[in-house]
């Protein structure tokens, strides 16, 4: 008889958040679905469902190994952990000693819940040049939310459990149907909808459900700031703001009423290239139709005007008082076992540590707790940065990252790396150590992905494959080596000291393991927070004029504009007008699928099958143009390089636009070239000289481009020349077979 | 009596593709073996465009082609309206799959079975599914509304659209809530007031063989934003946590 076995855990290959319910006969995982008493009801997506795959995986990394020889060209030795732990930490140590800890770099990919353990190893010894891809995705949003209202986390009420919905919801550059990637939200989004009264959804691509939503718009990529400063316009020229709440809880708001004056709707129009009734019909919908939110994407944070952009989306936010009202923006009220995030903010950073982060000094937003990615690049290629020492966990850089070119050979230069990982990949490759990394399928840890209303458990199911480990063990290792006063000797007692307030502070990790959740939702949320103690004695927000600021008086200490202000993109058909006649069309790297979380998933074979090449899309009328066909593979052009990528006709796109896949290799291309890097790749294009002042980040969805067909002769790689894509071998069924 | 069917919502579908990774769970498909599909439709008429995407399955017909041309008896009819396929009588002629209109039916080719990873021994997984969901190889195969499922559930006593446990695994994974099944002869059942009241539609009628699977389609918004009481409640999870105790303080003063 078989012996079977249920388990319950929380999935994270995305962001997660999702209740999973794993079955187990004999030890192998034989199903996995959601687990129906989670949030997400028993519901989970094709990522989630394929870590059957993952874990079953032959090309898993196994072994912790180091390179011999020339980084790049995939000569690996198979070494121990201890030699491994040992090297890492002996190389870390004299960094330390000469020239100090901040010649330690330590960077993490998108955060799978090991956010923590990258900023705790970092503070124990001493050094804030953390590289994460926060600059371009989430933190942007969090630091200008914390502006405005003094609190970062602001989220869609999307549960209905301040007895109303949003009636008017704004999907911003996001797709939350398919990514979930503020945690478990895409089943709340897609049920609220049954209960809104405006869907508007602005993307310069038709998302899935743009063309049933009620208005959908198509801005011009980068010029989303005007938009939302036309709509403030329309809002306070026909008198459709909030009275009681603009008088009473906010400030500066004669001088947003100065600033928006000159973004009529025709302005707005010509700007964004949008008819001008869709403003005005946008700007009445969220101003009467309240409550209502606002999903802001990470396509707006990869964009050298962002820190203007997502304040001034902001500010239309606090303009009709959707803030803390039930249906709106809302910052959760955390469980009982406080905020997670403490386990690295109870170790501060020091002025010493602050004084040497890479881009400080120019970024202060971005740069005040992490280093700037881009100004790094740039500064270790001109030999001035002190990097010595990189430790890499779970992320691609040298995908993700502006100019590739110029990314690669910084990354090539520093004089030694370990990466951390489940596959080996284009950072492994550059690496001199690499350590092989578990699935959530796994572990044991605490999911925390933002500090929202919950954490949930990873409950451990199978064994990893060979000797890989859980992330948190290898912090743990790390940081017991390096700096011991701050670590653990085993990994229960960190998990223990994670959870160590809930139920009045006798929880430990065993009992919140069975627990599978800590949460506070239903009727434990409290809206109007700025109407109680909460944030501050006698009520308001926690910003320095205790009011929401439309002037922000921290920007202005700062020495930046304190109201928001639209800027052109680096490249764009009027910042750049002689560029844009030999790059004509306006190319935004955006394109994500629902199956492929960043750079992952490609080489698990049912996740491959849906997309196997990665594909640009372009409006049929712009590629007639251009004497493109459905199916063509083409070379995307600009100035700093080509990639190639199919191009597929999409009446769903805007005329004279290119939306290219973002984020990829091939694993199964050869480590010489980091499989495939250069190929297609869309950041190959992009330009990392052209900078957001306070976040530093670059414009990846917004530049110019050309496109032409390839010829048959330059498609010599393996990839153009197999049926098969590597991981989804050639078709065996068919018709002709007997 | 009792006839099984889908519906399918158009306006909640986002091509997420859960529901053919769920397929290939529940019934370890070998490669290439897909039951459900996604079909995007994407059209642009000048002066609106429509970005779709149309899930197919079986359609498990009244009227089924598939079964009419079977020379073997192997496809066949249950009384609860599935198709079926008793793979000990295919024989692998395949006229099935070129009878179907809707082009639902797959071969499981004859040859050696290569397994996702080529190259390598099957996985854990795989060499699982030969045991415990065996294709025969050279026969016909396609979706039957996770018929197993269906049986072992109402074997229990559950309903199936119901009871998750009885329900096609499709429909439980997905996140946009765009599957809804149950039974088309119950005038009550969730299919049949998704039917009557969004205006349900099958695919290619002008073929005559009254499928089972049906579609709606609606524009989305235009709804009153009130929250039913159980969506106030949050008591759908279990509630393990109350307020951190020194934020309840805060919280308990309000000023107006």
């Amino acid at each position: 008889m078989a012996n079977r076995e249920i388990v319950y855990s929380t999935c994270k290959s995305c962001h997660g958040g999702c209740g999973v319910k794993v079955t187990k006969e004999d030890g192998i995982v034989v199903h996995i679905e959601g687990n129906p008493n989670s949030l997400t009801r028993g519901t989970m997506c094709a990522k989630g469902l394929s870590s059957i795959q993952h874990i079953d995986n032959p090309y898993r990394l196994k072994y912790p190994m180091k390179q011999v020889g020339k980084k790049g060209q995939g000569n690996w030795k198979r070494i121990s952990w201890d030699e491994a732990l040992d090297t890492i930490a002996d190389k870390m140590k004299a960094a330390i000693a000469d020239p100090g800890p901040h010649a330690i770099a330590i960077s993490q990919g998108t955060g799978r819940g090991y956010n923590r353990y990258t900023h705790r190893l970092a503070r124990s010894i001493g050094t804030a040049n953390v590289i994460t891809p926060g600059y371009v995705c989430h933190s942007p949003r969090l630091g200008l939310y914390g502006l405005v209202t003094g609190y970062g986390r602001l989220y869609c009420d999307y549960h209905g459990w301040g007895g109303v919905f949003p009636k008017t919801q704004i999907m911003w550059a996001k797709q939350l149907e398919i990514s979930s990637a503020d945690s478990e939200m895409a089943y709340w989004f897609i049920n609220s909808l049954d209960y809104c009264k405006n869907l508007i959804i602005i993307d310069p691509r038709a998302s899935a459900y743009a063309t049933r939503a009620t208005l959908w718009i198509q801005p011009r990529p980068g010029t989303d700031c005007a938009l939302a400063l036309g709509m403030m316009n329309v809002i306070i020229e026909e008198e459709l703001w909030d009275k009681e709440f603009v008088e009473n809880w906010t400030y500066g708001f004669d001088e947003l009423r100065e600033r928006v004056k000159e973004w009529t709707p025709q302005k707005v129009a010509d700007t964004c290239w949008i008819p001008k009734e869709q403003v005005i019909e946008a700007a009445r919908m969220w101003a009467i139709d309240t409550p209502g939110c606002i999903q802001v994407g990470s396509s707006l944070e990869r964009q050298a005007n962002c820190g203007h952009t997502l304040r001034a989306i902001t500010c239309l936010m606090g303009l009709v008082g959707n803030i803390e009202r039930p249906g709106s923006m809302i910052s959760w009220v955390l469980p009982d076992t406080g905020l997670i995030e403490d386990f690295f903010l109870e170790i501060p950073l020091t002025d010493e540590m602050r004084s040497k982060i890479i881009g400080a000094d120019k970024f202060k937003m971005g740069a005040a707790r992490t280093c700037n990615p881009d100004t790094m690049v740039k500064k270790i290629l001109a030999g001035d940065a002190p990097i010595k020492v990189w430790f890499s966990v779970g992320g691609q850089q040298i995908v993700h990252m502006a100019n590739t070119k110029e990314v690669v050979a910084a990354i090539e230069k520093v004089e030694f790396m370990a990466h951390c990982d489940q596959f080996m990949g284009p950072m492994a490759e550059a690496a001199d150590i690499v350590l092989p990394a578990a699935h959530w399928l796994e572990i044991d840890d605490v999911y925390d992905m933002h500090p929202r209303f919950m954490i949930e458990a990873h409950n451990k199911v199978v064994d990893p494959p060979g000797e890989a480990k859980s992330d948190a063990w290898i912090f743990n290792e790390i940081g017991r080596r390096v700096a011991p006063q701050y670590w653990w000797d085993t990994l229960e007692e960190c998990l223990d000291y994670q959870v160590r307030r809930g139920m009045g502070g006798t929880m430990k990790w065993k009992d919140f393991s069975e627990r599978l959740v800590s949460g506070c939702w239903g009727p434990d949320q409290v809206y109007y927070k700025y109407k109680t103690d909460y944030w501050r004695e006698g009520g308001g927000f926690p910003t320095p004029t205790g009011k929401f600021e439309f002037w922000s008086k921290h920007l202005e200490s700062l020495g930046y504009d304190p109201l928001p202000a639209f800027r052109e993109p680096g490249e764009s058909p009027y910042s750049t007008p002689e560029l844009f006649k030999e790059y004509p069309l306006v190319l935004t790297s955006g394109y994500r699928q629902p199956f492929y979380f960043l750079g992952q998933y490609r080489n698990i074979p049912w996740l491959r099958s849906f997309m196997e090449f990665p594909t640009a899309q372009i409006h049929p009328e712009t590629a007639a143009q251009y004497g493109l066909e459905d199916g063509d593979i083409v070379w995307i052009e600009s100035p700093r390089g080509r990639i190639r990528q199919k191009i597929r006709l999409f009446p769903g796109i805007k005329k004279g636009v290119v939306m290219a896949t973002a984020n990829c290799f091939y694993p199964e291309e050869p480590p010489q070239g980091y499989h495939g890097l250069f190929i297609s790749n869309p950041n190959v294009l992009t330009n990392n000289n052209h900078l957001d002042p306070m976040y530093g980040s670059p414009d990846l969805t917004c530049l110019l481009c050309k496109v032409y067909k390839a010829k048959p002769e330059e498609l010599t790689e393996h990839v153009f020349h197999t049926e098969d894509y590597g991981f989804v071998p050639q078709e065996t069924s068919g018709m002709q077979d007997t | 009596m009792t006839r099984w069917g889908m519906v399918i919502n158009l306006a909640k579908c986002m091509r997420c593709h859960a529901c053919v990774a769920a397929c290939r769970i529940e019934h370890f498909l070998p490669l290439r073996v897909t039951w459900p599909r996604l079909i995007a439709v994407e059209t642009d008429e000048g002066y609106k465009v429509d970005v779709s995407t149309y899930p197919v399955r079986c359609n498990q017909c009244k009227e089924a082609p598939c079964v009419d041309v079977c020379p073997t008896e192997a496809s066949y009819k249950r009384e609860d309206g599935i198709v079926a396929i008793d793979s000990n009588k295919c024989f692998g002629c395949r006229y099935c799959v070129i009878a179907c209109p809707y082009q639902n039916r797959t071969y499981v080719s004859r040859k050696r079975d290569p397994g996702y990873f080529p190259g390598f021994s099957k996985t854990g997984f795989e060499k699982k599914g030969e045991k415990l969901y065996p294709h025969q190889r050279g026969t016909t195969e396609k979706c039957n509304f996770c018929m197993e499922r269906i049986d072992a559930g109402l074997a229990k006593g559950l309903k199936p659209g119901i009871d998750r446990e009885a329900t096609p695994a499709c429909v439980n994974t997905c996140q946009a809530r765009a599957l809804t099944f149950g039974d088309l002869d119950d005038p009550n059942s969730n299919v049949s007031r998704l039917i009557r009241e969004k205006s349900g539609f099958v695919l290619h009628p002008e073929y005559g063989t009254d499928p089972s699977v049906f579609y709606i389609d609606y524009k989305l918004g235009g709804n009153d934003n009130k929250a039913p009481i159980e969506a106030q409640t949050g008591s759908h999870i279990q509630h393990l946590s109350s307020v951190y105790e020194p934020v309840k303080e805060k919280l308990a003063k309000r000023y107006e």
